[in-house]
């Protein structure tokens, strides 16, 4: 176990690429700030594996019905070992990180306040905002001070990359497909393509806490450009439109350049009041009263043990 | 020298370096996927796999992973990949080697016995859920130092 005589020299073992342990000293600032990240992290993949599991009863074949299966317990996994590590922390227990947010009193990631009405939603997450999250959850695990998170990223990203290549050969079938699966996709590339941007959240402060602490390692607006540059030439590629009036290829770069991006859009979805914040949280909230009963059990059981 | 079998082992060896695809660094031969492999004198193979679960989704991916690293072997003209329904697959089935790779890579313990150990400071681990990112996985929690662990079931 690990102790400081000074904030400044807990900062000091960051800088010099110190490892924190859950046992170890740190300073409130770095307790909150990484419970925050994992917080938010863990809400989102429940909130997430909800949104997959919508999709169990109306995917296209056996097999489609088997990635979506897979993905949903998955992220659910994810969010069980998340609230794990979170609750460590102190912050909050588990129950009260649970209630808060399906009291909206908490956050998740704003691609999920989005309604996915058709297979080409799924298509779109799968291909994009799964790609998105793994370029988010790379740059986090490669130099993360934070131990117990960094080794669960790990395996979080080995399964995102695979999730991702589900996605990608959801792309090809559709891409490959008819008339019909193409404007379907399309569609959903126009409601998809925005949310999927500002995943990345804005620019970052060149004063970042997220990044003095190391739980971040590179700049919001850096993430959001390597997704742009491997993203915008692999769906122009494949016939489709990007929904952006300003974008184009510089032919003397090699790169994409995007036009200006409207973030209201972000700033009320992250405060719960997206397109489908309501309904997500709201079906989130009845399964957690539903299931009442089952805690209610399990603590029962627990204490005749005792 | 027989040559068949020289062609078996060129395609073991091969099959070997397939790492399972939510692993990474951890071949699907030490997880013990691999249960039959011939090759006759055409050089035709043939593959028997068994999944951990049935009901796996990586099984199309890893069985595409496994035609590509068998077709890639010299002497080979046709592979034929199945997979088997017995016998049942285990953690049994995962060798020496790939525990230690679970353990000291990706801080995940297999069972043995109905028990597991923290691959961090080697407690024995407590189950919290028995449902873990997939169906082969289940949560733990180690009381000696608090790690959050899957245990491969």
């Amino acid at each position: 176990m690990n102790r400081w005589a000074s904030t400044e020299e807990f900062q000091a073992f960051l800088d010099d690429g110190g490892i924190v342990e859950a046992d170890d000293e740190m300073s409130d600032e770095y307790r909150a700030e990484v419970f925050k990240f994992i917080e938010l992290h863990a809400n989102s993949e429940l909130m997430g594996g909800l949104t997959e599991r919508d999709w169990i009863p109306r995917s296209p074949g056996l097999r489609r019905k088997m990635g979506v299966l897979a993905k949903t317990q998955d992220e659910i996994g994810h969010a069980h070992l998340l609230y794990m590590v979170a609750a460590d922390l102190g912050v909050k227990t588990r129950r009260q990180m649970l209630e808060d947010l399906f009291a909206g009193r908490s956050r998740f990631h704003n691609v999920f306040h989005y309604a996915a009405v058709t297979w080409g939603d799924q298509v779109a997450i799968a291909y994009l905002v799964d790609a998105a999250a793994l370029i988010s959850q790379q740059a986090v695990f490669k130099n993360c001070s934070y131990g117990p998170y960094r080794r669960i990223l790990r395996r979080i990203i080995a399964e995102e990359g695979f999730h991702m290549r589900h996605g990608e050969e959801m792309l090809l079938t559709i891409a490959e497909g008819t008339t019909i699966q193409h404007d379907l996709f399309q569609a959903a590339l126009d409601r998809w393509w925005l949310p999927a941007l500002q995943l990345f959240g804005p620019d970052s402060k060149p004063d970042d806490e997220l990044m003095r602490f190391r739980i971040k390692s590179e700049p919001n607006e850096v993430l959001r450009d390597r997704w742009v540059q491997k993203y915008a030439p692999l769906l122009t590629g494949y016939g489709f439109t990007i929904p952006d009036p300003d974008l184009r290829h510089d032919p003397d770069t090699g790169r994409w350049e995007i036009g200006p991006i409207d973030w209201s859009h972000l700033k009320a979805t992250l405060a719960n009041a997206g397109p489908d914040s309501a309904r997500r949280i709201g079906n989130a909230a009845r399964h957690w009263s539903d299931t009442e009963w089952v805690r209610d059990a399990l603590d029962a059981v627990a204490k005749e043990a005792a | 020298m027989n040559v068949a079998v020289d062609l078996v082992d060129a395609v073991r060896a091969a099959v070997a370096e397939v790492d399972d695809p939510e692993l990474p660094g951890v071949s699907i031969v030490d997880l013990g996927l691999l249960e039959a492999l011939s090759v006759d004198a055409d050089g035709a193979v043939s593959i028997g796999l068994i999944p951990t679960f049935s009901g796996c989704p990586a099984l199309s991916l890893i069985t595409e992973l496994v035609r590509a690293a068998a077709a890639g072997v010299e002497g080979v003209r046709s592979v034929n990949i199945t997979f088997l329904s017995a016998p049942a697959w285990s953690v049994e089935r995962i060798s020496e080697r790939a525990r230690e790779q679970l353990a000291t890579r990706l801080t995940v313990a297999v069972e043995r016995d109905g028990r597991a150990e923290c691959p961090r400071c080697g407690t024995e681990t407590v189950e919290r859920s028995m449902f873990g990112p997939t169906r082969c996985r289940a949560i733990h929690r180690c009381p000696g130092c608090g790690e959050a662990i899957e245990v491969m079931r």
